[in-house]
């Protein structure tokens, strides 16, 4: 079959096509039509008409020989597809570890200039409050006014708002640069915290609060939302019955 | 009927059953679970894996989904996202990474977006409220040794949103949960050690009372990220390989023995913390007799958990005397049911 195909594409690149119009222009009214496999066939016999006659070798031998170099012959070609493969997906491969890696370049060097920016206003901060401290001898006598200390902690709620977003946008893969951020973060977070305890404004963050964020979840937002919720049916596991568990309670409550 | 019922004439034929009244609610980093009484005098659990999936939206996806009971929901008009189990499923056939609402026991910053898909599954698993204002126990984590966390933002968030869906809401320790559901023979004292997919929760109990609880911020998902990279392999795939059925006492493949290792180390990292703890004697309670030992949590569901808890358990030189070490029966849903004994309890 694959020696049909070579036949067909050899007397396709030596021949013509041409029209039975054209045919007929050029004086023809009949034209004698043979299939490409019986163009195949008789030149395979031929060939081993030749190769019988001139008696080098038998027709058996030449029947193997013939096989194995087709075995030999795709089996090189299949070699060199995949090693052209293997080369395509190596180079391609190649090229996105390049791109990740000045991207990832690009990103750190940014994070480097923000980290930066970031330990200023922090150090600056940080200066500023000492200076405060110690223009005040003793709380009683001297301490900051309110108004001062909230601006104080107004400068650093930002500053810590602003680090958190840039902890979010840092990418996994630098997880160095991220701890670096998280501790800044962790160490504004305390300084916040020791400022609002000083202040006496310090409840919201404290264990115990209770804190209204019903407004997350109002019903105009969720009626937004398509689904296909109501015909599913969830996952249901039975469990064995909790009446022991309340009675031993109700026997600890009432001192039993 | 309860006192409840009787003084509101406004109340359904159909909570005028022998089913009593309170929910509970495990909010989990890797699953949410609701308990609830069921009139066979036992409790049927609700559970739905905490996770989600963004796929593109378009009418053939929506049907496709509905009839395979897949739930979605649409968001921005342009995204599916599929939500629960199906989304698990669907990220390991095409190697994607679930989106995941919490992390580490926490609401996860990253994800603030979910929080009203979360509320829908949290709706679907609890369902309605029998009565108005009924109450229902939802769990929290202590706070970490090992990283800073916060728990207020969290309980505040779950508080409003169970509200919002018209129960009473009440928070309540995760590992003081499993003391509720699985310590009930001890009069409630012993520990109870909740191993979660973000975080594991120890609480040591007196006669119901919680001494002492804390948290340690490593669980399922610490096993899952490391077994993911250095298998090289998605998250999801890494959980789908933990929760196959295999044993880490006798891990088949490179890939079982992986998760085995980072099993015996998370045991070990929990042990040694929870000993630490107990050593250093900061509201330690003392007890005269041995104390029990229960562990919880879709976590150590593993096979050979508990076996490998045992052996790293002998390695260490407890502060305590402890008796019996042992696993839930149910170890995925002890959490709810036990928030659900202190629900029901409260409505008593």
């Amino acid at each position: 079959m694959e020696s049909v195909n070579k036949i067909k594409e050899a007397l396709s690149q030596r021949s013509r096509t041409a029209t039975l119009d054209e045919l007929r222009g050029e004086g023809r009214k009949r034209v004698r039509l043979i299939r490409a496999e019986h163009v195949a066939q008789m030149i395979s016999e031929a060939v081993h008409a030749a190769v019988e006659q001139s008696g080098l070798i038998s027709q058996d031998e030449v029947d193997q020989l013939v096989a194995k170099s087709r075995d030999e012959f795709k089996g090189i070609l299949k070699e060199r597809e995949q090693e052209a493969q293997s080369a395509r997906e190596n180079d391609q491969k190649l090229q996105d570890t390049e791109a990740e890696l000045a991207d990832l370049r690009s990103r750190f060097d940014e994070l480097s200039k923000a980290l930066s920016t970031a330990r200023l206003e922090l150090e600056q901060s940080q200066g500023e409050l000492e200076t405060l401290r110690e223009q005040a001898p003793t709380a009683e006598a001297a301490s900051p006014s309110s108004d001062m200390m909230m601006t104080m902690m107004q400068e650093i709620a930002n500053l810590k708002a602003n680090l958190m977003d840039q902890q979010q946008a840092a990418p996994a893969q630098a997880p160095d640069f991220s701890d670096a951020l998280a501790k800044l973060t962790g160490s504004l977070n305390d300084r916040l915290e020791k400022i609002g305890k000083k202040m006496g404004v310090s409840a919201a963050v404290e264990d115990g609060a209770t804190v209204d964020f019903t407004g997350m979840f109002n019903d105009d937002a969720d009626g937004k939302l398509e689904s296909n919720m109501d015909n599913i049916k969830v996952k249901q596991k039975a469990a064995g019955g909790i009446a022991a568990n309340l009675a031993k309670l109700k026997k600890l409550k009432g001192g039993g | 009927m309860t006192e409840q019922e009787e003084n509101n004439p406004n109340i359904e034929s159909t909570t005028e059953t022998a089913i009593g009244l309170g929910k509970g609610l495990d909010v989990g980093t890797a699953n949410l679970a609701a308990a609830v009484q069921n009139d066979e005098g036992g409790i049927t659990v609700n559970v739905e894996r905490n996770a989600f999936l963004d796929i593109p939206s378009d009418v053939y996806s929506k049907n496709m989904l509905t009839k395979l009971k897949v739930p979605y929901v649409v968001h921005d008009n342009n995204k599916l996202v599929v939500i629960g189990e199906a989304a698990f499923e669907l990220a390991n056939v095409f190697g994607r990474e679930t989106r995941r609402p919490m992390a580490d026991g926490l609401i996860s910053p990253n994800e603030q977006d979910a929080l009203p898909m979360m509320k829908m599954i949290i709706q679907k698993i609890l369902g309605e409220p029998q009565v108005a204002g009924e109450n229902c126990y939802f769990c929290v984590p202590a706070e970490s040794l090992d990283v800073d966390n916060n728990v207020v933002y969290h309980q505040g968030l779950f508080e409003s949103m169970i509200s919002k869906l018209g129960y009473t809401a009440h928070a309540i320790n995760e590992a003081h949960a499993v003391v509720f559901a699985e310590l009930a023979e001890n009069d409630f004292t012993g520990i109870g050690l909740s191993f979660g997919g973000g975080m594991a929760n120890a609480c040591i109990a007196y006669k119901s009372i919680p001494c002492l609880s804390f948290s340690v911020a490593r669980g399922g998902d610490w096993v899952d990220k490391n077994v993911a990279s250095v298998l090289g392999v998605p998250r999801s795939k890494a959980t789908h390989i933990k929760e196959r059925g295999i044993d880490i006492r006798d891990p088949k493949s490179r890939e079982e023995e992986a998760v085995s290792i980072y099993y015996r180390s998370l045991i070990n990292y929990v042990l040694s913390n929870i000993k630490a703890r107990f050593e250093s004697g900061q509201n330690m309670p003392s007890f005269n007799d041995p104390i029990d030992i229960a562990c919880a949590g879709g976590t150590s569901m593993v096979g050979g958990f508990i076996e490998v808890f045992r052996e790293e358990f002998a390695k260490i030189d407890f502060p305590l005397p402890v008796g019996r070490i042992f696993r839930s029966e149910e170890a995925l849903s002890a959490v709810a049911k036990g928030c659900l004994v202190a629900a029901a309890i409260g409505e008593e």
